[in-house]
């Protein structure tokens, strides 16, 4: 590459890469550009709006029916956290008790490892029939599918404490308790968050198609309910919405972990 | 450094630190260890560490175990505080028998083993929150021993924000907080830099004039090994056992540059002809 090009290349990343706000800029450039696109496309070839809805028929969908989409968007998040909550509640002691315990280890482990190579939305049916059809089955799925991430890092996090901080912990006369509460549990903490950020990841996945098969209520139902009205346009707004949803939640635990894990950006 | 009087080093003392918390005691416990051994698994796989090996630490000496890599040095140290059991042989803590782990010590590590998810005053008062004791006099201590090794000012920051130095230092501190008979060191700075090492090596020394705490020093550098202790018990490789005992008698506070002492080049090369015979080095 010639000097002069590189030296250009070089003032064209400093003035759109590097900082925080560019890069968000030049996403948002590349969306409207893409939208742009599309729309321009769209009425050039004069597609039907039951085949393919322009962006600015499903954006503005997406203010018409606001209360609507927000109504399942809320339903989503709700079977997000309630999910997601169960699913740390029960993976963090249980991962204490598989890392302490030999004998969980060797028995109980390799059951879950094949539990979860199972495909969640199989259970789905048998717990619409055990629990009715609503957002506690949609609830239920997201748990299978977050805890398992969640478990496996905080079971890392756990072991991969230093033996010596429990020597430590000792010499104060710590009981087991306050090792755990003081020493164990945060210093094993950067693990366990990682998880909890995959989980959360597989939450927002799996929320959208639980709620497809199981639940009468959120984005993904909505989402299947407008399929069934050939309503295109309703599809394409409960798509963005997801995306919304999906985007809130990731950037929420990137925050929550930047807060709680100062450390963890060096 | 200019020669040092007993007047200087008074005034160097904070009078915060003569105060003792808690129910430790202010002055160095003795230790006495009889054919104590190390013997890690059983049957085949049956790995012999350490010992048998005796010790006689008075209280408030300064003693350093020097040896090869893996020879045991820093089991010797884990079985005297009864943080392990030892596989045969006894202890003996100011004439106690010594049945369960002790807690009047302080430990430093070659890492500075430091909570990230806390600041470096809140490292320290880890001692206090676990021995539930009352935290304004606790804290008084903490900023006397900040003061003392040089963190004024660091309370507030994190490991992370700290040098290597600094981050020892502040460990040295959670160790000594609670006033503790013993303070444990395992390569306490093997993993700093020559000029850091120097500097703390002295301000340790320091703070053991003062406080006269017995120390039990592992390390293999022949260095600070002379350049800190009393006695220097040197090591075999393992399984170790203490082929040697060398009393060092040098006047303190001892200068950065040992070389002013042209006792140290003796002690050293002493040092040095022991790990020869024992084919620690082969040159």
């Amino acid at each position: 590459m010639a000097p002069a090009q590189s030296g250009a290349r070089a003032r064209l990343m400093a003035a759109f890469g590097g900082s925080y706000l560019s890069s968000v800029l030049i996403g948002t450039v590349a969306v409207l550009l893409l939208l742009g696109v599309w729309e321009i496309a769209l009425r050039f070839f004069e597609v039907p709006i039951w085949l393919a809805p322009k962006p600015s028929d499903f954006l503005a969908r997406l203010y018409t029916d606001r209360a609507l989409i927000a109504g399942h968007a809320f339903w989503t998040s709700l079977t997000i956290v309630e999910g997601f909550v169960l699913g740390v509640l029960v993976a963090i002691p249980l991962a204490l008790a598989i890392v302490s315990v030999g004998a969980l280890e060797r028995g109980l482990y390799p059951v879950i490892v094949f539990l979860n190579i199972m495909p969640k939305t199989v259970i789905g049916p048998i717990l619409i029939i055990w629990f009715g059809i609503g957002p506690l089955v949609a609830a239920l799925i997201v748990f299978l599918m977050s805890f398992f991430p969640v478990l496996v890092d905080s079971m890392s996090g756990f072991r991969l404490v230093d033996r010596r901080l429990f020597y430590i912990s000792r010499s104060m006369g710590a009981s087991s308790w306050q090792t755990f509460w003081k020493v164990r549990l945060p210093a094993a903490m950067p693990h366990i968050f990682s998880g909890m950020k995959i989980g959360v990841v597989k939450a927002v996945e799996g929320v959208i198609i639980a709620e497809f098969i199981a639940s009468n209520k959120g984005l993904g139902f909505m989402i299947v309910r407008a399929s069934a009205f050939m309503d295109m346009t309703l599809m394409f707004s409960g798509l963005v919405a997801a995306a919304i949803v999906a985007l809130i939640f990731n950037g929420a635990m990137s925050i929550i972990g930047q807060w709680l894990m100062p450390w963890s950006r060096h | 450094m200019t020669d040092t009087t007993m007047a200087d080093m008074n005034s160097r003392i904070p009078s915060g630190l003569v105060d003792p918390v808690g129910e430790a005691n202010a002055t160095g416990a003795s230790i006495n260890a009889k054919g104590l051994t190390k013997v890690f698994g059983s049957g085949e796989n049956a790995f012999h560490a350490l010992g048998p090996i005796d010790l006689d630490i008075k209280p408030g000496e300064f003693v350093s175990i020097i040896g090869p890599s893996g020879c045991g040095k820093s089991t010797t140290m884990l079985l005297v505080t009864g943080l392990e059991p030892p596989s045969a042989g006894s202890v003996e803590i100011d004439g106690k028998p010594l049945t369960a782990p002790i807690s009047e010590i302080g430990i430093v590590f070659q890492d500075h083993l430091l909570l990230d998810f806390r600041t470096a005053i809140n490292n320290v008062m880890l001692q206090q929150e676990i021995r539930g004791l009352d935290r304004a006099k606790f804290r008084e201590r903490a900023d006397a021993l900040f003061a003392r090794l040089g963190l004024t000012g660091a309370e507030n920051r994190y490991p992370w924000q700290l040098s290597g130095g600094m981050r020892q230092r502040v460990s040295i501190a959670r160790a000594l907080v609670h006033d503790p008979s013993m303070l444990l060191m395992d390569e306490p700075f093997g993993a700093l830099d020559a000029i850091t090492r120097t500097q703390i090596r002295h301000d340790l020394e320091m703070l053991w004039l003062e406080t006269r705490k017995t120390v039990l020093f592992i390390t293999h550098s022949i260095e600070e090994a002379v350049g800190l202790s009393d006695r220097v018990l040197v090591m075999s490789k393992s399984p170790g056992t203490i082929v040697e005992e060398i009393v060092i008698d040098l006047p303190r506070p001892r200068p950065a540059h040992l070389g002013e002492y042209p006792e140290f080049s003796k002690y050293a090369e002493r040092i040095y002809r022991i790990f020869e015979k024992l084919g620690v080095y082969k040159f």
